[in-house]
């Protein structure tokens, strides 16, 4: 057990001294939209007196589950999520949902109906997204580890902003039960903490098929050999400066560390968001469709029929870039435009799929940035929303391919950390552990100024 | 995408926009249209669509009785009750 998790097993007992480091700091980042530290015990099981904090798309039974939304401002869950529900009996008590973009759509947090999570290590920047609210309380110290989803990126993109580790696991080794869908085919649950350690405990107790979601599974026992050859892409370009020093960086520790680098080049990847936001929006406009006012939803106080009842809830409920979303999904699903937009999508993500397959053949892992640029400005008109879109495009093949990938902390430059990404084979998270253990004895995992795990101090 | 496409997409959706929505998710919409006809640059000749990252076949399960106990957590959630009737707005 390292340092970190020792010291939060006494979070039940120092509750006082906790809520006085926190709630101002809380006060400054806005990580949460709903936080109830008073809740936690001392619990019993491998988690014991861990408390950690779940996104608020994810549903924990007498929580509000808002999904950022206005539309579920209102809803109180029912019900637990498979996955916290697996934590819970480990003896670890969720404190907290955390805020994110509507419905997990956007990059910077900034889409949330709530209003937006400010990044710990400078509060005038975003926390990342769509799960920014998850690693902005983890960067900040009010958890150990907190639970958001990834459909192209939502945990590691926030994860490499705040300086934490961010998990995206192999699609379906964590039950989708009790996570609202978003994109079904590229969605999984994933963690965000500065524990390594920790990530792999929670990712092992989380795993495992569920009788409540018919695409869970077992994880396929990998040929798990010693990470030796690490995949880099040949001719990267478009990184910000400090991203691409940090990857310089990263690349002479991994050939210090005794790592063969292996160039390849992967035409693919400038489809890869293309083909993503494509079927990541069809996906959103069918699920997204339950939310008529009728079974869920903001509902008016009129109206004249029932089709003019959905049409207002929807109109008011969403905000215009899940409008934007739904729109596109639903036109490239439109009878005509199917094949041009929609199968074409899924025929490159076979393409992609059998290109990632070509490097896997000869390297254990692939590594990149986990996204172009550190944590941008609150505002910044050079990363609007399409070209927060264009950035993912790191991120989303591990989505579209169902792969695992991990976020990791590789430098602070300038005062704002930076993250990388390993790639894996399915069902090699221990490769991605492996390895980023390793290059953390190297690199340590920085701590955000300002916050600490000392509470009497 | 002109306007007449939008608001057939729109209409679609089930969601309303007003002119100024018009513009501004027109646009929006547009640039990512443009995006995704890059896709076209690609040749996927021969090439099956993938539809799921890993799900291999069908699952099933054997078609037995099994107990919920949610309905009622779902029934006192309602906005609105009448007994067990949940109100909805007048929309006739």
């Amino acid at each position: 057990m390292d340092t970190l998790e020792t010291r939060w097993k006494q979070f039940s007992a120092k509750k006082t001294a906790y809520l006085a480091y926190a709630k101002p700091l809380e006060q400054k980042v806005h990580s949460f939209l709903s936080f109830r530290p008073e809740a936690a015990t001392a619990g019993a099981g491998p988690l014991a007196g861990l408390p950690f904090a779940v996104k608020d798309n994810i549903a924990v039974k007498d929580f509000p589950l808002t999904c950022g939304s206005k539309m579920l401002e209102s809803l109180n869950s029912p019900y637990t999520a498979t996955g916290v529900a697996r934590l819970e009996a480990a003896g670890a008590t969720v404190i907290g949902k955390t805020n994110l973009d509507e419905f997990g759509m956007g990059s910077s947090n900034e889409q949330s109906a709530f209003g937006a999570t400010h990044n710990p290590w400078d509060v005038s920047r975003v926390a990342g997204g769509s799960s920014g609210g998850s690693a902005a309380a983890v960067a900040a110290g009010l958890v150990p580890f907190a639970l958001g989803t990834d459909t192209g990126g939502s945990v590691r993109q926030p994860a490499s902003f705040c300086g934490v580790y961010g998990l995206k696991p192999t699609y379906g080794t964590v039950s989708r039960y009790g996570m609202t869908a978003y994109a079904s085919s590229l969605e999984v649950m994933g963690i965000a903490s500065k524990s390594l350690e920790l990530t792999r405990k929670v990712y092992d107790l989380m795993k495992g098929r569920d009788e409540h979601d018919q695409t869970s599974l077992d994880p396929e026992p990998g040929n798990t050999r010693q990470v030796k050859t690490i995949a880099v892409l040949d001719g990267l370009t478009d990184l910000e400066p400090a991203v691409e020093k940090a990857y310089q960086a990263t690349l002479k520790t991994l050939r210090d560390l005794g790592y063969t680098l292996l160039p390849v080049h992967l035409g693919t990847l400038d489809y890869a968001v293309a083909a993503y936001y494509t079927i990541a929006t069809a996906e959103a406009s069918a699920n997204l469709a339950r939310f008529n006012g009728i079974r869920y939803g903001l509902r008016p106080v009129y109206a004249e029929n029932p089709e003019d009842l959905i049409r207002k809830s929807r109109t008011a409920g969403f905000g215009d870039e899940v409008k934007t979303r739904i729109m596109l999904g639903t036109y490239v699903l439109r009878s005509g435009f199917q094949d041009q937009y929609y199968t074409k999508a899924q025929k490159v993500r076979t393409a992609i799929r059998n290109e990632l397959q070509t490097v896997f053949d000869r390297a254990d892992l692939l590594l990149t940035p986990t996204f172009p640029t550190r944590a941008f400005a609150h505002g910044d008109k050079s990363m609007t929303p399409y070209q927060q879109k264009l950035a993912d495009k790191f991120t989303v093949t591990a989505n579209l391919t169902g792969v695992p990938a991990l976020s990791f902390p590789a430098a602070v430059e300038d005062g704002l950390p930076v993250g990388m990404q390993f790639t894996a084979p399915a069902f090699e998270e221990a490769r991605l552990f492996e390895a980023a253990a390793r290059f953390a004895t190297v690199v340590g995992v920085p701590d955000c100024p300002g916050t600490s795990l000392d509470w009497s101090k | 995408m002109d306007i007449q496409e939008l608001e057939t997409t729109a209409a679609l959706a089930q969601i309303e926009l007003g002119q100024g929505d018009l513009q501004k998710l027109g646009d929006a919409v547009s640039q990512m249209l443009d995006n995704f006809r890059k896709m076209n640059e690609l040749d996927t000749t021969g090439l099956e669509p993938t539809t799921h990252a890993l799900v291999k076949d069908n699952r099933v399960r054997p078609d037995s009785v099994e107990p919920s106990h949610l309905a009622d957590a779902l029934v006192e959630r309602s906005p609105e009750l009448e007994d067990r009737f949940l109100v909805i707005p007048n929309v006739l």
